[in-house]
């Protein structure tokens, strides 16, 4: 059974390693040697995979200590800026958005992942995996450890039923027909978050490109006066009745605890979902499903958001050699898998020889929720994110910033909470974005 | 003033330089650098992660008094500071008040109210934030099963609920502290005070306004002090409560030092922000001690 990743693993990590070691990593620098680990996944069972990684990589290398540090979704921004100007990096980070990796790229302050990415094996990767890190030609800003869909709508099946509703919404009026009709006796519609906070901006991108707009122009020219940009405002406004009053504060755990619960009829969220229920809410584990989440019509095509979980090494990192070595051995088929595993479908494989491993693919919630998995996996290949709008656009390395900044996420509390007139919500983001543009 | 000439008189100066010295230096390691440092960032546009930067005089003190955000946020510390400490002033007189009685289980009394004042902040905002919390809060659910509510409240995610709610959570929070200094002061109050006033005609009211209060006045005019100070510059309670939110509607200026600084990356800023706080804070805590001393005179 891990045959295959056995094989994969001696044959790509015994060259990689080499390759490092001969790169400069003596014996006596690993005598005394500490590296820290940051990530902002976090959950129980991600922690016993990271620990098990941890435990091979200080066994196969005497002398290392490794130390995991958790961040988190919301507060990263703060702790890499701290770290950066303090000096006092981690070693290695992983699983931060692709848009957050290319604004520290930008500003100089990563150190190349190419040696990683040959470390793994370049062959390993899906094809074009790498890309979007590739933000100056030849250079990788990052590596990609996962692939993610975080705009999945979740749906309960016997909600449906019962409101007479036999198939997935499309369109935004349906969505809200759905969430009319399953919306009594303390459920909810939808737990959509309005905070002011990275997932509301992260999900109102999303509901921009479903009405068909864009944030940025493919040159990255700000484009939100549009009806496209007004629309989702518009659609963001309406959900608002269905979702409960705390959604005002909602981020992602409280969004996702809402569906889980039982609390909503729909969520919105990447496959972290099916092991919440299986861990916390199994009484609805046979009546959840997922989908695309609707556009604004049928004519407009969905659009998944990817964050492109990442792994970057900081340039002023110490032990660079062993920084990368750690970095390549995250990919080790057994630790790798054991980390897909802790949230199944929530993190996809970038690499196409883990997802054809039966070890990967024997997981007891990938096989029940088959068919979901592969509508994630699809809907991630094909997923963007504000650092990379669109195939035909250019990558934006403000865009770390501009969720950071929290603008968008404020252009939603401004029409919704506030009541502002669109018009000058639309001025004043626009505004805003483009003086975050110009740095 | 002549130089001294003696060799001893020259012996014993530099003895007082010398015992002096550490003092000196330790002040200016602690609150001179830091400050005199503050001030030069605030002079510069700096990119927090690489601390990179170039001088732009005082435009960064330009664009905070000429934008919204900045008195924005400035009414909000005020509002925060004004009415949390107006409440923990209350409470904590009234329960020493409550607790100088002879009360049954005063000692257990005594030390379970202080509990709020030592518990972790992070803490006492998680359980803070589940008693408010929409879908599961005990909070919401009690009002509607009173029947006060038909909908949970959104308790920090509206105005002006979210201002009001981390108000009633601070000063759940610091009024021990009042308590333990107004108690500790009522415990010295000279009993043939009371007994004077009592022959005199005076009421349980008449007491605590005409002896209890005077007798209280310096020891508040300290505790309000230290605590307006605190309550000015207070960030973990109100981060973790609001984040500052709706908005900026609950956000006071130490939490917009620490979203210029590390949620726009902007230093120069963060610190020009952090400056004009502190001259803020400076100016009402002279008209506060000058007004407290005319009232002394009088």
């Amino acid at each position: 059974m891990m045959g295959t990743s056995k094989g994969f693993t001696r044959r790509s990590l015994g060259l990689g390693v080499a390759g490092l070691a001969a790169a400069g990593v003596r014996p006596a620098e690993a005598q005394q040697t500490t590296l820290r680990w940051w990530s902002p996944q976090t959950a129980p069972a991600q922690r016993e995979a990271y620990n098990f990684q941890i435990r091979s990589f200080e066994e196969a290398n005497p002398g290392v200590r490794v130390v995991f540090e958790a961040t988190s979704d919301e507060g990263y921004p703060a702790q890499m800026a701290a770290a950066f100007a303090s000096g006092q990096v981690p070693s290695v980070v992983t699983h931060l958005p692709h848009f957050a990796v290319a604004t520290y790229w930008q500003n100089g302050l990563l150190e190349p992942m190419n040696d990683v990415i040959s470390a793994v094996g370049t062959e390993n990767y899906y094809d074009g995996a790498n890309r979007i890190y590739e933000i100056t030609q030849g250079q990788y800003a990052g590596t990609g450890i996962g692939n993610s869909a975080a705009n999945m709508m979740w749906l309960r099946t016997d909600l449906m039923r019962a409101a007479g509703v036999d198939a997935a919404p499309r369109t935004w009026d349906q969505l809200r027909d759905l969430c009319r009709r399953t919306q009594r006796g303390g459920i909810y519609g939808a737990p959509l978050p309005y905070a002011r906070n990275s997932m509301t901006s992260l999900i109102f991108i999303c509901f921009v490109h479903g009405a068909g707009g864009q944030i940025f122009t493919p040159d990255l020219q700000v484009a939100v006066d549009s009806d496209a940009f007004r629309n989702a405002l518009e659609f963001y406004k309406s959900m608002r009745e269905f979702c409960p009053p705390g959604a005002t504060n909602y981020s992602w755990g409280e969004s996702l605890t809402g569906f889980v619960a039982g609390a909503t009829a729909t969520g919105i969220y990447t496959g972290r979902v099916l092991a919440n229920v299986a861990a916390q809410n199994p009484r609805i584990a046979d009546s959840i499903t997922c989908a695309e989440y609707p556009t604004i019509s049928a004519s407009v095509p969905h659009w998944t958001f990817n964050d492109f979980p990442s792994v970057m090494i900081p340039k002023v990192a110490p032990n660079m050699a062993l920084a990368k070595r750690f970095a390549a051995h995250l990919f080790r088929a057994d630790g790798y898998i054991r980390q897909l595993h802790a949230a199944p479908g929530h993190v996809l494989p970038v690499l196409k020889t883990i997802s054809a491993m039966p070890a990967y693919q024997e997981n007891a919630l990938i096989q029940k929720y088959r068919a979901e998995v592969d509508r994630m996996s699809t809907a991630a290949a094909a997923g963007h994110n504000l650092g990379w709008e669109s195939t035909s656009h250019k990558p934006n390395t403000s865009a770390g910033r501009i969720i950071a900044s929290h603008v968008l996420a404020e252009a939603v509390q401004r029409y919704v909470v506030n009541n502002e007139p669109v018009a000058q919500v639309v001025s004043t983001t626009a505004q805003r974005l483009e003086q975050i543009m110009r740095g | 003033m002549k130089p001294a000439t003696n060799p001893l008189d020259r012996r014993d100066a530099w003895l007082g330089v010398m015992l002096i010295a550490p003092s000196v230096l330790i002040f200016c390691a602690v609150i001179v650098y830091p400050l005199v440092s503050a001030i030069y960032l605030s002079l510069f546009s700096i990119y927090t992660p690489t601390l990179q930067g170039n001088f732009v005089g005082l435009s960064n003190y330009a664009e905070l008094l000429a934008g919204g955000e900045f008195w924005h946020s400035l009414a909000n510390t005020l509002i925060w500071t004004v009415c949390t400490l107006t409440l923990q002033v209350v409470l904590g007189i009234a329960a020493a008040l409550m607790l100088h009685q002879a009360i049954i289980f005063r000692s257990l009394a005594r030390s379970l109210i202080l509990f709020p004042y030592f518990v972790s902040t992070v803490v006492a905002v998680l359980v803070w934030r589940w008693l408010f919390n929409d879908l599961y809060g005990i909070l919401n659910h009690l009002m509607i099963w009173a029947g006060l509510l038909n909908m949970p409240l959104d308790w920090l995610g509206s105005m002006p609920n979210a201002m009001v709610s981390i108000v009633l959570v601070g000063a759940w929070k610091y009024f021990p502290f009042v308590v333990i200094a107004v108690l500790a002061r009522l415990q010295t109050i000279p009993d043939n005070l009371y007994e004077a006033a009592t022959i005199d005609g005076a009421g349980a009211w008449g007491r605590f306004w005409d002896v209890t209060l005077p007798q209280l006045k310096d020891v508040l005019l300290v505790v309000v002090l230290l605590r307006a100070i605190w309550d000015f510059k207070e960030f973990d309670l109100i981060y973790l409560m609001t984040g500052g939110g709706p908005l900026i509607a609950t956000q006071t200026l130490p939490l917009m030092v620490y979203k210029e600084a590390f949620g726009m990356d902007a230093m120069g800023r963060a610190t020009a922000v952090a400056v004009a706080m502190m001259f803020v804070m400076l100016v009402f805590m002279l008209l506060y001690l000058r007004q407290a001393k005319q009232d002394a005179a009088k």
